[in-house]
C-alpha cells in the first residue's frame, strides 16, 4: 500500500495507544492510525494484572493516581463497556517495624488528600486477608479501598469504541524506519506500506527505545523484566490485593473468575528485551509464598509468563511532546503504572494534540525533564525507588 | 451404575489391592489400596467425581494420565487433586468440587440450562445499570467462581526440595516406548542420555497394553536394555515442566531438576480426541486406553453395553478385551451424532442423516489421538497441519524440529510405535540427537518464541454447534464460530475473548480442535501464529515448587 496519509500516527496498541486513539477522535480528530506490530493488547497490556490503586507512597503521584482511578470508575459509562471494575480493596502487608513507622506518615499523607487508607495490626491484617494466617508473623498493614480491572476487557472495550468511531487499527504491521527532515517527521515506514505524517506518538512503552532510537531521538527508557503465575481458580477466598516489600518484593491477588496471580520480584533482574519465563521464578514464588501465606502451597500453578516494564529514573512515565524533535510525542516509559495511569493521562495529552495547551496535570512528566545519561537502573529497595524523591 | 469389578486385573504384571474403605461426599466407596482414587469411585458406583467449571456439568474419568482435568475433586483437604493418579487410601476422605450439596445431586447443575445466554463475553454490556449496583454485581459474580476450596493456615507441612543439576549430551523426555528407544539409540552413538519420565515406571501406553504391537523386542527387553546401558541415566517420577532458555526444568519427589543438554529428544505420546459432538463431556465417555488400563491394571469394566468407535487397532484391540470381561460392545460405529444422557452416557447415536441408530450404552470408547506438542510449541518449533486437521511438528527426516536441539520421537512425532518401521525411525533420532549441536535459545529479539499458523483444508475437524470444544472452560464450538465474525478475528484475540486454552489442562485437549475451527470459519491472515505456549507443561501445586535452598554442593 503506498500514499497513504494520517494525521497522527500512534505506533503500539496497548493500552496507551488505544486510548489515546479514542480520546484524539472524541476530540474531533480525522486520520488517527493506530499501528501494532502484534495483536492489539499483546504487550505489557495484556501481561500485567491491572490493579487501579490510588494508595501510592508519595503525595504527587497518588494525586495523579487518584484521578486516574476516577477515569477507570466513569470508564464502564464512558465506553458502555463492563470492564469489570472491581474494588476488592488492596493492602500493602508490613514485615518490619521501620516499614509499620514509614506507613504512619504515609498514611497520614493520605489523610491529608482525602484517601482514606487505614493502618492495621497484625490481628487485623490476618482477619482480613486469612491467607497470612500460619505463615510468617506479619508487623502491620495498610489498607485502602482499591481496584482491579480486567485488563483485557479493557482493551476490547476500547477496540470496539475505536471501531465504531471508525478508527484504523493496523495489527500485525511492523514500523522499519521512521522517516525524518529539519523540520520534523515526516513519515513511517512499515511492514505494510509508508504512511505520510507529520505526528508520530511513540506509545511501546518497552520497545520505545527502539523506536525512538529510529528517530534519532533519546530517552533513559529501560526495559526490565517482570514475572507473573497463575493458578487453577479457587473458590473466593483472598479479599485483597496483596503487596508486601520486605524482605524481598512480592504481590498475589484474586482475580473475580477465582485464578490466583502472584509473583517475587527478581532484584537482580537485568535490563533488556526478554519476555520469556525463567524456571527460576517458579521456585522463588513458590518457596516465598509458602512461607508467608501457606494456604496459597496447595494452589496449582497453571501457567507463568512475563511482561516488560518500562523504566524511567524517576519511575515516572514520559507524556508529551520532546523538543529533540518536531511531531515526535512521548507516551512511555509508564515503569510498570502504564494500566492505572494511561487512559486519563491520554485524555489528558489528546488535548495538547489538538489544542497545543498542555493541561498542569502533565507537568511531572515531562518528557526532556532529565539530564542526558541519568541514571535508570533498577533499584532494589521499594521504598528507596520510590519515596526517597 | 454399570461397572463392576474383574475378580482380578487382567494383566500380568497387576497387583491385586487390599480392600479398603474412602467416602465421596460423605458416601462410602469401596476402594483398593492399589487403586486411583477415580478407578475406585467408578468401581463403586460414583461416575461422577465433580461438577465442571461454568455450567456444572457432571464430570468423570476419561483420560487416565492425570491430563485433562475432568476427575479433580478433593482429597483430604487437596483441592484441584487428579484422583485418576492419585491413589486410594484408607478412610481418604474425598469431596467433588464445584458442586452443592454432591457431584450427583448439585442445585447449580440447573445453570446448564441457560448455559446458551452465557457466552464468556456475557458480561461486556451487562451489570453496568444501575451504577450503584455495579460493585454488587461483580460481588454476585464472584461467588460462581472457582472450583476448590482453600483452608486458611495451609494443609499440613510443606517441604522444601533441593535444586540438583545435570549435563548430558541428550536428555530424552518422556519413558514410554518412544522415548526408550530414542534413549537407546542416543547411547548405541555414544552420547551420554538422561532419559526422564513423569510416572514411577517405564512403558508409557504400553505398560498395561492387551497384546504387544508387530515389532520385534517386547517392552520387558527394552527397559531390561535401558538398565543396562550404563550411558542412560533413567529418572523416574520426574516430570519436566519447560525448557527455559538452555535448560530444562523438571520436578522430582525429592527434588527440582536443572537439566542442561546439547539435545532434547520429545517423546511425550500424544492426547485423547475427544469427539466433537454434543454431550461429548458426559461422564462415560472414555480413551480407548483408559479403558484398557482399567480392565488390564485393575479388572474394572467401565460399563455393562459399550459403544467402540471405529479407528484403528487401539479400538479393536479394546473391543476384543471389553469382550473378553464380559460386556456387550457395539463397535466400528461411525458417523457419531451425539451422546445422551443427562448425568453420564445412557445411549449414543450414530448413522447418516437418513438413517439413525441409537444404542444404549454405559461407555463411549474412542481411540483418536493428538499428537503432544507441548515442548514444541514452547520452544517455539513450526506446527504444521496434515490434510485431517491434525497438528504435528515440521520435522526433517530425522525428527529434528525448527528449534535447533529438539527433536521429536513416536507420537508426539506423529509417528506411535505401531510397526518395526517406526521404531527404526525413534532409534535413528535419538542417534541423531547424539550428534546435535548445543541447543539454541530459540528468539532473536526478546519476544517470547511462537509458531506460525498452521493453516489447514477447512473441513478438517472443526468443533461446531452445542459440543465442547474447550472443557476446562466449559466452552461449545458455537461460541468460537459466533467470535470469528469479528473485524479482524486474531487467534490470540479469541483465545481470551473465549476463555479456549486458558484453563487448567493448559490446552492439551482444545488446541487441535481450536485451530481447526479457526481454520474452518476464517482465512487465516499473515502474522497469525498459534497462541503462545507457556510453562509450566503441566499444572503444578505451589507446595512441590518449594525450595530447600540447597543444590548438588550441598550434598
Amino acid at each position: 500500500m503506498t500514499g497513504r496519509r494520517a494525521e497522527v500516527v500512534i505506533v503500539g496498541a496497548g493500552i496507551t495507544g488505544l486510548s489515546l486513539a479514542l480520546e484524539l477522535s472524541r476530540l474531533g480528530m480525522r486520520g488517527v492510525m493506530v499501528i501494532e506490530r502484534g495483536y492489539p493488547g499483546g504487550g505489557a497490556t495484556g501481561r500485567n494484572v491491572a490493579r487501579i490503586r490510588a494508595m501510592q507512597l508519595t503525595e504527587e503521584l497518588c494525586r495523579v493516581a487518584s484521578a486516574c482511578q476516577a477515569k477507570y470508575e466513569r470508564m464502564g459509562s464512558e465506553l458502555e463497556f463492563n470492564v469489570l471494575f472491581y474494588r476488592m480493596g488492596y493492602a500493602w502487608i508490613l514485615y518490619e517495624q521501620d516499614e509499620v513507622e514509614r506507613m504512619r506518615e504515609i498514611v497520614a499523607m493520605h489523610h491529608r488528600i482525602g484517601i482514606r487508607s487505614r493502618l492495621l495490626d497484625p490481628d487485623e491484617v490476618l482477619e482480613m486477608v486469612p491467607a497470612f494466617r500460619g505463615g510468617e508473623p506479619v508487623a502491620g498493614g495498610v489498607v485502602h479501598r482499591d481496584a482491579i480491572v480486567h485488563h483485557d476487557a479493557v482493551v476490547w472495550a476500547y477496540l470496539a469504541a475505536l471501531s465504531a468511531a471508525g478508527v484504523t487499527v493496523l495489527d500485525h504491521t511492523e514500523v522499519t524506519g521512521i522517516e525524518t527532515a529539519d523540520d520534523g517527521v515526516r513519515g513511517v515506514r512499515t511492514s505494510d506500506g509508508r504512511i505520510e505524517t507529520r505526528v508520530v506518538v511513540n506509545a511501546t512503552d518497552a520497545w520505545s527505545d527502539s523506536l525512538n532510537a529510529m528517530a534519532g531521538v533519546e530517552a533513559p527508557n529501560r526495559p526490565y523484566r517482570r514475572e507473573v503465575l497463575v493458578t487453577a481458580p479457587v473458590a473466593p477466598f483472598i479479599d485483597k490485593a496483596v503487596t508486601f516489600y520486605r524482605p524481598g518484593e512480592g504481590w498475589f491477588n484474586q482475580t473475580l473468575r477465582g485464578e490466583v496471580v502472584m509473583g517475587v520480584v527478581d532484584p537482580a533482574e537485568p535490563a533488556g528485551h526478554e519476555q520469556r519465563s525463567s524456571w527460576d521464578f517458579l521456585g522463588r514464588t513458590a518457596t516465598l509464598m509458602a512461607r508467608k501465606a501457606p494456604a496459597l502451597a496447595e494452589l496449582t500453578v497453571i501457567r507463568q509468563w512475563a511482561g516488560m516494564y518500562d523504566v524511567t529514573p524517576d519511575h515516572l512515565p514520559l507524556v508529551g511532546p520532546t523538543a529533540q524533535m518536531a511531531g515526535w510525542w512521548q507516551a512511555n516509559g509508564w515503569s510498570g503504572r502504564g494500566m492505572l495511569l494511561a487512559p486519563y493521562l491520554t485524555e489528558l495529552l489528546a488535548r495538547q494534540v489538538v489544542g497545543g495547551e498542555r493541561p498542569a496535570d502533565l507537568e511531572l512528566f515531562e518528557p526532556d525533564r532529565f539530564e542526558p545519561g541519568a541514571a535508570n537502573a533498577e533499584n532494589g529497595d521499594y521504598y528507596a525507588r520510590y519515596a526517597a524523591r | 451404575m454399570t461397572a463392576y469389578r474383574l475378580p482380578a486385573p487382567l494383566h500380568p504384571d497387576a497387583q491385586v489391592g487390599k480392600p479398603i474403605v474412602i467416602t465421596h461426599d460423605g458416601r462410602r466407596v469401596e476402594a483398593r489400596d492399589t487403586e486411583p482414587i477415580a478407578v475406585s469411585l467408578l468401581a463403586g458406583g460414583e461416575p461422577i467425581v465433580s461438577r465442571s467449571f461454568r455450567f456444572h456439568r457432571p464430570r468423570g474419568l476419561m483420560c487416565s494420565t492425570g491430563q485433562c482435568g475432568w476427575c479433580e475433586c478433593r482429597v483430604d483437604g487437596h483441592p484441584g487433586t487428579r484422583s485418576c493418579t492419585t491413589l486410594a487410601r484408607e478412610g481418604a476422605e474425598v469431596r467433588s468440587e464445584h458442586s452443592w450439596p454432591t457431584a450427583r445431586h448439585d442445585l447449580f447443575g440447573m445453570l446448564d440450562l441457560g448455559s446458551r445466554w452465557v457466552p464468556n463475553t456475557f458480561y461486556h454490556h451487562r451489570f453496568l445499570r444501575p451504577r450503584a449496583f455495579r460493585k454488587l454485581y461483580l460481588d454476585v459474580l464472584r461467588r460462581f467462581g472457582g472450583r476448590g476450596r482453600l483452608t486458611p493456615g495451609g494443609v499440613g507441612t510443606v517441604r522444601g526440595r533441593p535444586t540438583l543439576e545435570r549435563t548430558v549430551d541428550v536428555a530424552v523426555v518422556g519413558g514410554g516406548p518412544a522415548g526408550i528407544l530414542a534413549a537407546l539409540g542416543a547411547a548405541e552413538a555414544g552420547a551420554s542420555v538422561l532419559l526422564l519420565e513423569a510416572t514411577e515406571a517405564l512403558g508409557g501406553s504400553w505398560r498395561w497394553r492387551a497384546s504387544p504391537p508387530p515389532i520385534d523386542e517386547s517392552l520387558a527387553d527394552l527397559v531390561a536394555r535401558v538398565q543396562a546401558e550404563p550411558r542412560i541415566e533413567v529418572l523416574t517420577g520426574t516430570t519436566v515442566l519447560g525448557r527455559y532458555g538452555e535448560t530444562l526444568g523438571a520436578l522430582g519427589s525429592d527434588a527440582h531438576w536443572r537439566i542442561v543438554a546439547r539435545a532434547v529428544v520429545a517423546a511425550t505420546g500424544s492426547y485423547e480426541r475427544v469427539p466433537g459432538v454434543p454431550n461429548n463431556d458426559r461422564p462415560g465417555v472414555m480413551g480407548a486406553r483408559t479403558v484398557e488400563w482399567l480392565i488390564n491394571a485393575f479388572g474394572v469394566v467401565p460399563g455393562r453395553r459399550c459403544a467402540v468407535l471405529a479407528g484403528g487397532a487401539d479400538a479393536r484391540r479394546v473391543a476384543r478385551l471389553l469382550r473378553e470381561a464380559g460386556a456387550t460392545v457395539d463397535e466400528d460405529l461411525v458417523d457419531l451424532r451425539r451422546i445422551e444422557g443427562r448425568d453420564r452416557v445412557r445411549s449414543v447415536v450414530v448413522g447418516g442423516p437418513e438413517r439413525q441408530r441409537r444404542l444404549r450404552s454405559d461407555v463411549l470408547v474412542f481411540d483418536a489421538r493428538s499428537p503432544n506438542l507441548d515442548l514444541a510449541i514452547s520452544a517455539g518449533a513450526a506446527i504444521e497441519s496434515r490434510a485431517t486437521g491434525d497438528l504435528v511438528a515440521r520435522l526433517d527426516a530425522t525428527g529434528w524440529t525448527t528449534t535447533p536441539g529438539l527433536a521429536m520421537a513416536g507420537a508426539c512425532a506423529g509417528r506411535p510405535i505401531e510397526d518395526a518401521a517406526a521404531a527404526t525411525a525413534a532409534r535413528e533420532t535419538g542417534g541423531a540427537a547424539a550428534s546435535a549441536p548445543r541447543v539454541a535459545a530459540p528468539d532473536e529479539n526478546g519476544r517470547a518464541p511462537s509458531a506460525s499458523w498452521p493453516a489447514a483444508p477447512p473441513q478438517a475437524r472443526a468443533v461446531t454447534g452445542s459440543a465442547f470444544l474447550c472443557f476446562c472452560e466449559d466452552v461449545r464450538g458455537r461460541e468460537l464460530v459466533s467470535e470469528l465474525s469479528a473485524d479482524r478475528p486474531d487467534p490470540e484475540v479469541l483465545k481470551r475473548r473465549t476463555a479456549i486454552l486458558t484453563g487448567p489442562c493448559q490446552g492439551k485437549y482444545c488446541l487441535h480442535a481450536y485451530a481447526a475451527s479457526l481454520n474452518a470459519g476464517a482465512a487465516p491472515r499473515p502474522g497469525w501464529t498459534l497462541p503462545t505456549g507457556r510453562p509450566p507443561l503441566r499444572p503444578v501445586r505451589i507446595a512441590d515448587l518449594v525450595r530447600d535452598g540447597s543444590s548438588d554442593a550441598d550434598r
